[in-house]
């Protein structure tokens, strides 16, 4: 068997690989799709875990992430159309009409 | 296997469903006041329904993920309220809009994820509540889709709340993975025996995931400007609703299942919570003297909020979070107010700008007055609901007259006492600006019934609980109770 620290180590991969992403992209697009990796790392830790503990627990909670996870997809690729529409770019340095 | 009770989580089920029938409501009928008073209509019937749940003290369980007890049930209410203000102020506010139909769902679908996060005891249950609240929150912002703010403000939001979602799920797994569980109650047993350093890490995340829905402070940069480009009605919601949702997931995660941790990262856990509260307070009030922008202002003000908020997340003691749960009631009504009277004033085409306040009180003398009633509360004046609420909340901090007193915690208490004094002068310039400075125009506003039957809701509640403050302290005083122990 794999031992879990195999998994544990590709998901803080993948979450760092994200998080460097989104605190370097520039395309609210690419953001996006940095913060669903960052995600799904967290959903190969359930999982990991789940199956190393034998529990469903972990499982259902994967499961409750994807749907979540979708759901904040559909929601925000409708937000960067729109601001594309109103703005003409989804270049996320570019909008500053609001600050203080 | 039995059924499930379901007449335990009926106040979430109805306001969903209603969320569920808005919509359609809305194809058939193309009727936004119809609408609008279904939705207030649902409201109140979930709210009666826990006014009798709370009346014959029923408490259970729903399939060991979401608890009915005296906390969830006091938080469910508070979160109902929130909703019929938010809604009544809305009935105007958006009547000039397309959508209606998908405004009030996502609203009553917001609700409705604050409400199962109240009772919810377990991370499944706080993680799925609190992305329904967030997700349908994102939509609201953007709702006035060709207003180039509320489009900006919805990319800041969405981004943030990915990020803010991404971390706390991150260390939501990790929690799971050390202490092999996902339900409060047995993480706070198996808590003891965890592993510190998966559980420091996971610790680490989940504050900063939620820290962004409670704005403190590294993690607060994106709320005055969301806050800004929302609709006023939105922003509302967003202030007094969304932000407590975030308190009660930390209440129920640190102060349920940390409190048997390992006592060296329990008290390693308050002090940076304590930090974080004295640098958030003092940054929203310090930065909330520069504001020329009504919204701005008050988003700054409710950071410094949240500061205080915090304090029970140092304190840990049921005295503490009998405190900070009467301060999240009072604020719902001192801030939802004062955040109405803006929308109001938005509805009117004005009241965005610090400047549009001169002369208010010759022009409209019952929203001026109303809103000095708001802003003192805020600082915490007596006799208002804010000053006997950080009364409770900063008294917590030195213990009970006779208790052995707890000197650790009252430099928290000098810089929130502090603070308070600093939120006064910008609050007392607006109060200037209604009452002594000349406008430009003398002419009076009219102002709509919804508007003004929200804003005398909330005087009558703050001026009230000011006044006789004895029955909301004993109902949060059981539900700290229910809540630790």
């Amino acid at each position: 068997m794999i031992p879990i620290e195999m998994f544990l180590g590709l998901s803080a991969v993948l979450f760092a690989v994200g998080a460097y992403g989104v605190l370097t992209k520039k395309n609210g697009l690419v953001v996006l799709m940095c913060i669903e990796m960052m995600l799904n790392a967290a959903n190969i830790n359930f999982i990991a875990f789940a199956a190393f503990f034998n529990d469903v627990a972990g499982q259902v909670f994967v499961i409750m992430a994807i749907s979540v996870a979708a759901a904040e997809v559909a929601v925000g690729i409708a937000i960067l159309l729109n601001l594309y529409k109103t703005s003409g770019t989804t270049d996320l340095e570019e909008i500053n009409i609001l600050r203080w | 296997m039995t059924m499930p009770d379901f007449t335990l989580i009926a106040p979430q089920l109805i306001v969903l469903a209603a969320a569920l029938l808005v919509p359609g409501l809305y194809f058939l009928t193309r009727n936004d006041k119809l609408v609008g008073m279904f939705s207030i209509v649902s409201v109140l019937a979930a709210g009666l329904y826990l006014g009798w749940m709370m009346m014959e003290g029923v408490t259970g369980s729903f399939l060991d993920v979401y608890a009915v007890d005296e906390f969830s049930l006091l938080l469910t209410g508070m979160f109902l309220m929130v909703a019929l203000l938010v809604l009544l102020a809305s009935l105007k506010s958006v009547e000039r809009d397309r959508h209606h139909g998908e405004y009030y769902a996502l609203l009553l679908a917001a609700t409705a994820g604050m409400m199962f996060v109240a009772c919810a005891e377990d991370l499944i249950g706080i993680f799925v509540g609190v992305e329904l609240t967030s997700i349908s929150s994102y939509a609201l912002v953007a709702f006035r889709k060709n207003d180039p703010r509320a489009a900006e403000a919805a990319v800041k939001y969405l981004v943030i709340g990915g990020l803010s979602t991404a971390l706390t799920l991150y260390g939501f797994s990790l929690l799971y993975g050390v202490t092999q569980t996902t339900n409060l109650e047995a993480i706070a047993l198996a808590i003891g025996a965890a592993p510190t350093g998966g559980l420091l890490i996971s610790v680490a995340m989940i504050i900063a995931g939620l820290g962004f829905k409670i704005t403190t402070v590294p993690f607060h940069m994106w709320a005055p400007d969301v806050y800004e480009g929302a609709t006023a009605p939105v922003t509302t919601f967003l202030a007094v609703g969304s932000k407590k949702m975030g308190f009660v997931a930390f209440f129920k995660i640190f102060l349920v299942g940390f409190i048997a941790a390992q006592a060296t990262l329990v008290s390693d856990v308050q002090y940076a919570f304590a930090v974080l509260a004295a640098i958030t307070m003092t940054v929203g009030n310090v930065v909330a003297l520069s504001q020329t922008n009504m919204k701005r202002l008050l988003a700054y003000s409710s950071i410094a909020q949240g500061g205080y908020l915090m304090m029970v997340l140092a304190i840990m003691t049921p005295y503490a979070l009998t405190g900070g749960l009467f301060h999240m009631i009072t604020h719902v009504f001192m801030k939802g107010g004062a955040f109405i009277i803006v929308a109001a004033l938005c509805y009117l085409s004005m009241g965005e700008k610090l400047s549009d306040y001169k002369g208010l009180a010759k022009r409209a003398p019952v929203l001026a007055f109303a809103m000095l009633i708001f802003l003192f509360a805020l600082a915490g004046v007596p006799p208002l609901a804010g000053f006997v609420s950080k009364f409770v909340l900063f008294s917590s901090a030195v213990g009970f007259p006779g208790e052995l007193v707890e000197t650790q915690w009252i430099w928290l208490v000098f810089v929130a006492v502090i603070n308070s004094a600093i939120s006064l002068y910008y609050y007392a310039r607006v109060v200037k600006f209604m009452y002594v400075d000349e406008g430009e125009s003398i002419e009076p506003i009219k102002v709509p019934m919804p508007f003004m039957a929200a804003i005398l809701i909330c005087l009558v509640a703050v001026i009230a609980i000011g006044v006789f403050p004895e029955p909301v302290i004993t109902l949060c005083e059981n539900a700290a109770t229910a809540l630790m122990g």
